[in-house]
């Protein structure tokens, strides 16, 4: 298990961690959302010690993180960095025997995941000749060459076409089904929620929700029903606590409170528009965010 | 295994990645054929004094011919002979330069332009010990004994040089030896600043850190560059004391396994200093293109440390020479110097390498500390105050 304790860090005068304190479960899949700025390639790049933190820690198995422990960690950096002239096979490998592992070992883990991601007939080719989402695929299996137990991915998905999003999340979810503890940041909230159990979601250095997703979902005091119809949008003026999200011709969402009479609000509806159908659920993760960050 | 395997598998990475360039070896290969055919080649094509044609028409004393040819190798030099039946055919002879020199009737020397001094000495030398035998067995004196008693004795020619004991010779192979030794040092330092700099502008130092310890990485740079430095000199100090062997004719004193090995020697020690403080100042640039600004300086006192090697031929027994033969920062090419000169004593050895020693182990300290706040710091490069802003003792 991963924890940051309460974990701050200024630069100057801006503080980009203020006192985070979350943990990340081994065998699922974290999610690590927020906007711009928010302090997630500061978090996790203080995991590795490339950013010395000003207060609390980062702990692993419930100790502080040393170098031999480190050097077992899979990390991919959110500014993707290997050396461009290097072959793609040799980087590999001298990258996993740093981590620790023989060269027999390091070289059969590097040509699996060379094959299984595609790339066993670049082996030989320079980093710099490569495609950037294939450039992007070398680095990810830098971070995964050595089977770590913490995996911790700064957007992986950045960058990446379609199909290699959803070949990703597979291998993300395969991952984590493996018992490994993995932390990712996006920007993609919508695959977020489709694959992660667990997510943060950091704000201006400050962790604002933590936690199992269904539990934070379930939990928010706002529910959102979706309502579609035949005609021009309603008049929606008149209904009490009800606050209207979105509009669009023949469907619109609307926020309601976690205790709202569903009853008297589909008859509410009714009486304004010709109802095709009415869909109560909690908040989605996009929109925890929102309500989130816009406190 | 962090730590010092790390920092070995850096090495052998730098070893592998470098070694395995085609420029450099090529480099490598041109630097070997270039010292063993500097040392060979001169000794091919020296086959002493070029020889000499003179030419004889009309009257000619007998034994001349013999004469000449005795006192040509007095000094070295082959006389070839030639015979002309008139006056008119010799002169030809002379003006299309078939002979140096016509002597007619043994009175008269007949030159293309002016005379050549070395020549008209010897024919000269050789016409008069002929005239001498002559008028020798004329008064009834025993020719051959006037003629022993006047043979030329053997004169040869020393070049003295600067220092005693030492000739040109030896000059020349000790300029040529820290000329070497400053292209290799400059050489493998500027592959260390490279290295650092590229590592950082492409972000790979943000994989690499997140494995290992900054040091480690910087020390495996280092040590890696360092041998396959070390190699070429060595390489190229074996070919040198090879030709050196070869060619027996040539007496190199400067070309002795002892100073070929003090050269090597001088070679790591200057190498780790220089390299020390070229990573920790490659570390402040962010981009390939800001390195020569960043490592400017070094690359200027570097330079300088050679002007005053070279500066020290011509007066290796002063004491400023002695001074900058200790001075860590020009020692590693002025001690070598005054090792070829002959000129250095052990304690002069002992005390360049105690202070160059000294201050390498200071420099690895200080440029640990800066490499290591500088390498992950990205955006403007840092200059040299900024980093040593952040050089407080006992972070990371
Ligand atoms: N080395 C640094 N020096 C100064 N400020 C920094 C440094 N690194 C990060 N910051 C600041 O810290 C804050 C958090 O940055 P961080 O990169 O962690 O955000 P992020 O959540 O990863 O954003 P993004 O989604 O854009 O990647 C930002 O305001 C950033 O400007
Ligand atoms: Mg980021």
């Amino acid at each position: 298990m991963l924890e940051f304790d309460s974990a701050t860090k200024r630069f100057g005068p801006l503080t980009a961690l203020d006192a985070c304190t979350f943990t990340a479960r081994p065998g699922r899949l974290t999610g690590f959302v927020g906007p711009n700025g928010a302090g997630k390639t500061t978090a996790m790049r203080a995991v590795f010690g490339l950013v010395e933190l000003d207060s609390g820690s980062v702990l692993w198995k419930g100790a502080p993180i040393g170098p031999e422990v480190r050097a077992r960690f899979g990390y991919m950096p959110e500014e993707r960095g290997l050396y461009p002239r290097m072959r793609v096979r040799d980087q590999l490998v001298h990258l996993g025997r740093l981590c620790g592992g023989t060269t027999a070992t390091v070289v059969r883990s590097v040509d699996g995941w060379l094959d299984r991601l595609g790339l066993a007939d670049r082996a030989q080719d320079r980093l710099d000749t490569l495609s950037h989402g294939n450039q992007q695929r070398v680095q990810l299996i830098a971070a995964l060459v050595d089977a770590p137990d913490l995996l911790v991915l700064d957007e992986p998905l950045a960058g990446l076409d379609p199909l290699a999003i959803a070949a990703m999340s597979d291998l993300l979810e395969e991952l984590a089904a493996g018992g490994a503890t993995v932390l990712f940041s996006s920007h993609q909230l919508d695959l977020v929620e489709d694959i992660c159990e667990d997510v943060v979601i950091i704000h201006a250095g400050r962790v604002v929700r933590a936690g199992d997703l269904a539990d934070l979902r379930a939990r928010a005091t706002q529910r959102f029903v979706r309502v579609r119809y035949l005609g021009a949008a309603p008049d929606w003026s008149g209904l009490r606590s009800v606050e209207v999200t979105e509009e669009t011709d023949g469907e619109a969402l609307l926020r309601v409170d976690q205790d709202v009479d569903l009853g008297a609000l589909i008859d509410a509806v009714r009486r304004r528009a010709d109802l095709v159908s009415f869909v109560y659920q909690p908040p989605t993760l996009s929109e925890l965010f929102r309500s989130a960050v816009a406190a | 295994m962090t730590g010092p395997g790390q920092a070995w598998l850096v090495a052998v990475r730098e070893l592998r990645e470098r070694g395995r360039s085609r420029v450099f070896l090529f480099s490598v290969l041109l630097m070997l054929v270039g010292t063993a055919g500097a040392i060979v080649l001169p000794a091919l094509l020296d086959t002493g004094p070029a020889p000499r044609d003179v030419g004889l028409t009309g009257a000619a004393p007998a034994g001349l011919v013999p004469a000449l040819r005795a006192q040509g190798e007095a000094v070295g030099t082959t006389i070839r002979v030639h015979r002309y039946d008139t006056p008119a055919d010799g002169e030809a002879a002379v003006r299309d330069g078939d002979a140096d020199v016509l002597v007619v009737d043994a009175r008269e020397l007949e030159w293309p332009k002016r005379a050549d001094e070395q020549l008209q000495a010897l024919v000269t030398g050789a016409i008069q010990l002929v005239t001498v035998r002559e008028r020798a067995a004329e008064a009834g004196i025993d020719p051959d004994r006037i003629l022993t008693v006047l043979a030329p004795p053997p004169v040869s020619n020393v070049e003295l040089g600067q220092a005693a004991g030492r000739s040109p010779g030896d000059e020349n192979a000790a300029f040529v030896m820290t000329l070497v030794l400053f292209g290799a040092i400059s050489t493998f330092g500027a592959m260390v600043l490279s290295g650092v700099v590229e590592e950082k502008s492409s972000r790979t130092v943000e994989v690499l850190l997140a494995r290992m310890p900054a040091r480690s990485l910087l020390a495996g740079k280092i040590v890696g560059i360092g041998l396959l430095g070390l190699a070429q000199v060595v390489a190229l100090g074996l070919v040198a004391l090879a030709a050196g062997a070869l060619v027996d004719s040539v007496d190199i004193p400067a070309v002795r396994p002892a100073v070929v090995a003090w050269a090597v020697v001088w070679f790591v020690l200057g190498y780790a200093l220089y390299a020390t403080v070229y990573g920790a100042l490659g570390a402040l640039a962010t981009r390939t293109e800001d390195a020569s600004s960043v490592a400017g300086p070094v690359t200027i006192v570097l330079v300088l440390g050679f002007m005053a090697a070279f500066a020290t031929f011509g007066s290796i027994d002063t004491t400023w020479a002695r001074l900058v033969s200790w001075i860590p920062v020009t020692a590693p090419l002025a001690m070598p110097f005054r090792v070829a000169m002959g000129a250095a004593t052990w304690w002069d050895l002992a005390i360049a390498v105690v202070l160059t020693l000294a201050s390498i182990a200071g420099l690895v300290v200080l440029g640990g500390r800066i490499y290591t706040r500088a390498i992950l710091h990205t955006g403007a490069s840092l200059t040299l105050r900024d980093a040593w802003r952040e050089v407080r003792p006992g972070s990371r």
